[in-house]
């Protein structure tokens, strides 16, 4: 180390305590960060949770290259320190100064010839054995092993140097000038640890081999030629594993097979400056680059592989980042899993930092999410509890969920009311179900009035939408009405024709009929209190006194808002004189009300004929009441070119209100696509679809498509019951969706059908029904086949055949249809079917073969070992919708 | 919003990988322990270890679950070069009564002369199809022509990717537009070596896989890869745990009949997250494909969601270890502060209000008497992702309590 590069080293018997050394030693401990209430000062936070306080600085060994902390708890807090002179000096720090450390502190263990001191080790076991490694001097020892219980030998100093030392030191005492070992002759040692198999070994990093000494035999070293010499270290968990390191390049040895390493990392493009295995993990190295402000760690998989002996460890490798600065030195955390302390090359920035276990993770069909974090699972469920936020802007999967419990889309009388099913909150859901709606209705209504000659498939014109209904449109009249309630005769022209009429009813302005009336409208909308809209439809019906009238209803009622009569009244003020005052007033002041329905009003009274732009285009007007205001007033060259535009917005948008527009046809489909490309809802795109039938839009392979997903979706929540009440709404609407018959059982002498009602064989059946011992005419049993009149098989409980009821059960036998069939009679019902496993194919009656199973496992047929119950796990599961 | 528990997973090393089956009723864990378990829920939402075995001589990476209709049926991968397919039968004794079941292995597909880095049931409609990826760089693709016998299963394809694969994804849909189609990863960290997606796409007429499109901008080591599922959707989407998170649309262009080929796709990036700040690790979608979870290095689980406007936001932090997440700005003196602040108290009611915090809406203080106050989550596990300030009402739980009490420290195992 130099002297502004710092290092770490933790205690090795306080967790919460580490030294940093620099120029210095600090020993810093550290805690909580809230465990003080009052920040103390020299607190230095460490992380959100940490900080460390400062407990002691020692700055009594200058010059300092390596520190060592003594292995064993008593002294605490001894520390050797490696001079760059090659001095190596016992110091303390902290307040402990009892009688063994005072003894050793301050002694001074001295090299023959003054060279740095680059490493030094305690011994594991013997704590009384120091290692240091020192640069090479001439054919001098590199490695010196010290006794630290030693006292000064005078005899063993030579003169020059004791004049040297002298004139340093004043206590001599303290001063030990002769090693215990001397090892690594004319060499230079850079590492240093001793293997944790044999405490007698101590491994060398040498100039340019790795060596093993044995202090039992001095005079002999195994030795492996090598670069990487740097910073060897054993691992604690495996103790023949060793890394070392040699510019950016790591090497880990197998001390069995030493020749050569088993393993070299990735080199990397700086050379290292530290390498550590964690103490809490196996296999688990971690590297620092010199001016690198990330990590770099090795899990190492040792596992053996069935191909082949060759045992060669796969290498996880991952990067950390504990802090934005460039990381002077790391230190693990000794007892705490994969925490580490890190040191900033500058200014001792102090990092405590854990490496997070990869973490694995996983979401249920049902929005739970599972992950994994090391050796620990986590399940991760949505609350059920609702706050109001929470219910508006739920993810899609929670409201299909919802919807689908609510009977979401089933409600095919009041089709608006699926809006309120899915929780009456969505404007745009509300709005399709409002058209589709209307589209059925005024469907309806036109198959009633048949004079009402529409030209080609009626059905298919109220469903292609108001985008085809106004193309066709012909023969319009103008008309220049008057505004009731004046007798000012207006200039604003009026269109009119049939289909411009079918289109306000899809829009739902106007009800069945030859006129124009609104009021039916009106008067629903005041029910619904909005005030502005009913307003809004009065005035382009160019009622103004209604207009007025709806406002100041409003503006009385209860929690009305005064500000209405305000607006009544600037209303009141109408005049079509083009230069006025009001009309200049009212144009500018207008884009400032917050109501858009109040401010179309103004913009409808303040603009020319036919130029209604501050009408069409105020996005948040409905499209509904836009269009309708439309067909009212735009001329058949505007119509059609205002409706295309707004189509294509809408179908941009995937906005659903277009629906109006579009109808059920391709165009609709394709507006549904981007609704689903936006939100995913393919529920609301197959209900509103599927109210398109009988049309070609249901065989759009993208219709089909969302119908699918739908029903996986439904499946995969376990919503079993509601997929069949979907398969069977289905059904009704999309006679082609019906599925065939899924099982049929035939005799196993003839093999024909044994199907009594099965219309293939109509004689059959009539014939057999002589054999019915039921007097119904309608319901016969069947107790053989109906082709070949053998038995059919019996029931494995009670020996009877197949098709007579359970005996045991009241109830059964009488199956007329007249009996208030309870929930229980139901499942009597149910008891007299006759079942079979398809594994083992013995069965009998439904209810008896469940009494049987509730306290066996295996089939009651003699000698069969079958687990039929137990074959099916899907079947194991319940339906989750089940109510 | 979102409440964490831990489950005792009693795996004896790191968990690799956890599975849901389709109905999410049943989970697959896989370990370095060599093992994979098998977890049922019970009727009260409890997980139940139902079967632990040990699978494989190597560190198993991925374990996956094949659609119920081929019954249940388990695949995983291991390190030590095979894959395996397992399926549950019923026992010789009644260990279903115990809570205990069966499960056998079919077979070991040994193909791979390396670590088998990920394992994949393709989607249902296809058939029963497992694919494989290894750190050689090779795709496998097996079919079991006989659902009822999965000991057989033969090799059909096999695709060489070049690149070191880590990950593998099939898109799900079952449109008939969509031709089969996967998506490989690569974990190669040579930024030199080009796009490390790459996305396959089965060809009709030459009844093979062939490469329709490379990510070229995804040139770190892609960890996890996953296409969201489709839901009748016109496009593609596919999330990317690479140093970021990133989510890629691919549109297919319309095509005439006629071309062969693969089809042609318009690549969007729709979002790229660096708030992992490291690595990230896995990323999974909900089974709508409206929420995203992403986890990294940092040891975080991050929630992404899409506004109407496709624009997307973190939505949820939650620490991976369970222990509380605090403010990122690390200022414990600006907490004490604004303790009983009222208007701090009514601007996080606001800011829950906006949209996209649905999640996780504001932590309000468990008062005295409300009857919903003792069923708050422990609020550490859950923070509102943008940097403000930590809330008052947080400091005033104890949260330091409920949130280490659900959670068994990890010293206290044994190596």
């Amino acid at each position: 180390m130099s002297g502004s590069k710092p290092d770490i080293l933790w205690s090795p018997h306080h967790p919460d305590r580490y030294v940093i050394c620099d120029s210095e030693l600090g020993l810093y401990r550290i805690g909580p960060v809230g465990s003080s209430a009052e920040t103390k000062a020299g607190t230095l936070p460490l992380s959100e949770e940490t900080a460390a306080t400062l407990l002691a600085i020692n700055s009594d060994t200058p010059y300092m290259k390596c520190v060592a902390w003594y292995p064993k708890h008593e002294p605490e807090c001894l520390l050797a320190v490696g001079q760059a002179n090659g001095r190596v000096v016992l110091t303390s720090l902290g307040q402990s100064h009892n009688s063994t450390c005072k003894e050793l502190v301050g002694k001074e263990f001295v090299p023959k010839h003054a060279r740095q001191c680059n490493t030094l080790a305690w011994n594991p076991v013997d704590s009384n054995l120091l290692a240091a490694g020192l640069d090479k001097h001439r054919a001098d020892f590199s490695v010196l092993i010290w006794d630290i219980s030693s006292k000064f030998s005078p005899e063993a100093s030579v003169a020059s140097e004791k004049i040297r030392l002298s004139s340093v030191d004043l206590d001599s005492s303290t001063v030990v000038t002769k090693p215990l070992y001397e090892l690594g002759q004319n060499d230079a040692c850079l590492s240093l640890c001793w293997l944790l198999r044999d405490p007698k070994l101590l491994l060398a990093g040498m100039h340019r081999n790795l060596a093993i000494f044995d202090l039992r035999n001095t005079s002999q070293k195994t030795f492996v030629n090598t670069k990487a010499i740097q910073g060897v270290t054993v691992d604690p968990h495996f103790h023949d594993r060793v890394a070392s390191f040699f510019e950016g390049q790591v090497a880990i040895w197998d001390l069995r097979k030493f020749e050569k390493p088993v393993l070299t990392l990735t080199e990397q493009p700086k050379p290292l400056t530290k390498v550590a295995w964690c103490p809490t993990r196996t296999g688990l190295l971690a590297t620092l680059t010199r001016d690198s402000n990330i990590i770099r760690l090795y899990d190492m998989q040792h596992t053996p592989t069935p191909i082949g002996d060759e045992t060669e460890p796969t290498i996880i490798e991952r990067s950390v980042q504990p802090c934005e600065s460039q990381i002077g030195s790391f230190a693990w955390h000794p007892s705490s899993q994969n925490r580490m302390v890190v040191v900033s090359a500058a200014n001792r920035v102090m990092t405590d930092f854990t490496v997070f276990e990869r973490i694995s993770l996983a979401w249920s069909s049902t929005t739970s999410l599972m992950w994994a974090c090391g050796r620990h699972l986590y399940d991760c469920v949505e609350d059920g509890a609702e706050s109001v936020e929470s219910v508006i802007e739920k993810d899609i999967a929670t409201k299909m969920r919802q919807r689908a419990q609510s009977r979401y889309g089933h409600d095919t009388v009041q089709v608006w009311r699926n809006h309120l099913l899915a929780g009456g909150n969505d404007p745009q859901l509300k709005s399709l179900w409002y058209d589709l709606f209307y589209i059925l209705f005024v469907d309806d209504q036109c198959a009633e009035d048949m004079e009402l000659k529409l030209q080609g498939n009626k059905q298919s014109v109220v469903y292609s939408g108001i985008k085809n209904i106004v193309k066709t449109s012909s023969g319009t009249t103008e008309s220049r009405r008057c505004w009731s309630g004046s007798d000012r005769q207006t200039d604003v022209p009026r269109y009119l024709s049939e289909e411009r009429s079918l289109a306000l009813r899809l829009c739902g302005w106007i009800s069945r009929g030859p006129d124009i009336d609104v009021e039916i409208f009106l008067r629903t909308l005041e029910q619904e209190r909005e005030w502005e809209r009913a307003a809004a439809v009065a005035l382009f019906n160019l009622d103004i006194r209604r207009a007025i009238q709806i406002l100041n209803k409003g503006a009385t009622a209860e929690k009305g808002d005064l500000n209405l009569n305000v607006v009544a009244m600037a209303l009141s003020g109408y005049t079509d004189e083009k230069s006025s005052l009001w009309r200049e007033m009212c144009s500018s002041l207008r884009l400032q009300l917050k109501n858009p329905y109040l401010c179309v009003m103004f913009a409808f009274l303040t603009s020319e004929p036919g130029a209604y732009d501050g009408v069409l285009y105020e996005s948040s007007v409905a499209v509904r009441d836009r269009v309708a205001f439309a067909c009212m007033f735009l001329s058949d060259a505007q119509l059609p070119r205002y409706i295309d535009k707004l189509t294509n917005e809408m179908k941009e948008a995937g906005n659903l209100e277009g629906i109006l527009l579009t109808g059920l046809t391709k165009d609709g489909v394709d507006l549904m696509e981007s609704y689903v490309d936006r939100t995913g809802d393919v529920q609301t795109a197959s209900f509103c679809m599927l109210k398109g039938s009988p049309g070609d839009v249901l065989k759009d392979p993208r219709v089909q498509c969302w119908i699918e997903n739908y029903r996986n979706l439904l499946d995969a929540w376990r919503f079993w019951h509601k997929r069949a009440e979907f398969d069977i709404h289905r059904g009704k609407l999309d006679p082609s969706s019906k599925p065939l018959a899924q099982v049929f059982v035939s005799c196993n002498f003839c093999g024909k059908s044994i199907s009594y009602s099965c219309s293939a064989m109509p004689h059959q059946g009539r014939g057999f029904s002589q054999y019915g011992v039921s007097g119904s005419p309608t319901k016969s049993k069947v107790t053989s086949c109906p082709g070949c009149r053998k038995p059919l098989p019996r029931c494995a409980l009670c020996l009877m055949n197949m098709g007579t009821p359970v005996s045991n059960c009241p109830g059964t036998g009488k199956s007329d249809e007249k009996v208030d069939l309870t929930r229980e009679n139901k499942l009597a019902q149910f008891n007299n079917w006759f079942t079979w496993c398809h594994n083992c194919r013995h069965g009998g009656h439904a209810g008896h073969m469940l009494s049987w199973f509730r306290d066996h496992t295996e089939c009651p047929v003699s000698a069969c070992t079958c687990k039929c119950m137990q074959l099916d796990t899907t079947g194991n599961l319940v339906p989750s919708d089940s109510s | 919003m979102f409440v964490a528990r831990s489950i005792a997973a009693d795996h004896k090393d790191l968990i690799h990988d956890v599975s849901y089956d389709f109905h999410g009723r049943r989970m697959a864990t896989c370990s370095s322990d060599q093992s994979v378990k098998v977890w049922d829920k019970s009727e009260n939402g409890e997980w139940h270890c139902t079967a632990s075995w040990k699978t494989h001589s190597g560190s198993v990476w991925r374990v996956t679950w094949a659609h119920p209709e081929f019954g249940q049926v388990l695949a995983s991968c291991s390190f030590d070069r095979t894959a395996a397919v397992w399926e549950e039968i019923v026992g010789e004794s009644n260990d279903k009564q115990r809570g205990l079941s069966h499960w056998i292995k079919r077979t070991t597909l040994v193909d791979s002369r390396t670590s088998v880095t990920d394992v994949k049931f393709a989607p249902k409609h296809m058939g029963l199809m497992l694919t494989t990826c290894s750190a050689d760089g090779v795709v496998r693709i097996y079919e079991a022509p006989d659902v009822m016998n999965l000991s057989q299963w033969s090799l059909q394809h096999e695709i060489s990717c070049k690149l070191s694969c880590s990950c593998i994804s099939w898109n799900p849909s079952s449109s008939r537009a969509h031709p089969p189609m996967f998506a490989v990863g690569s974990d190669d960290s040579n930024v030199t070596y080009g796009g490390k997606v790459q996305i396959y796409e089965y060809n009709e007429n030459t009844r093979k896989y062939a490469k329709a499109e490379t990510l070229m901008t995804v040139t770190d080591a892609v960890h996890d890869i996953a296409f969201a599922p489709n839901l009748g959707r016109s496009f593609h989407v596919l999330a990317i745990a690479t140093k970021d998170v990133r989510i890629f649309k691919l549109v297919p262009m319309r095509k005439e009949s006629t071309s062969a080929g693969p089809t042609k796709f318009e690549v969007q990036i729709v979002a790229q997250f660096d708030n992992h700040n490291s690595q990230v690790w896995r990323v999974s979608w909900n089974i709508t494909s409206t929420l995203l979870a992403s986890s990294g290095d940092d040891g975080c689980v991050r929630l992404w969601k899409a506004n109407y406007m496709d624009n997307w936001k973190c939505t949820g932090i939650l620490k991976g270890d369970g222990s509380p997440l605090t403010s990122s700005s690390g200022q414990p003196t600006a907490m004490s502060t604004v303790v009983g602040s009222s208007v701090q108290t009514s601007q996080n009611a606001l800011n829950g209000m906006s949209a996209g915090r649905y999640f996780f809406p504001p932590l309000d203080p468990p008062r005295a008497g409300t009857m919903y106050g003792h069923l708050l989550p422990p609020s550490s596990l859950i923070e509102h992702c943008d940097a403000e300030p930590i809330q008052p009402q947080q400091q005033a739980l104890p949260r330091r309590h409920s949130s280490r009490a659900l959670l068994p420290l990890p010293e206290a195992e044994g190596q």
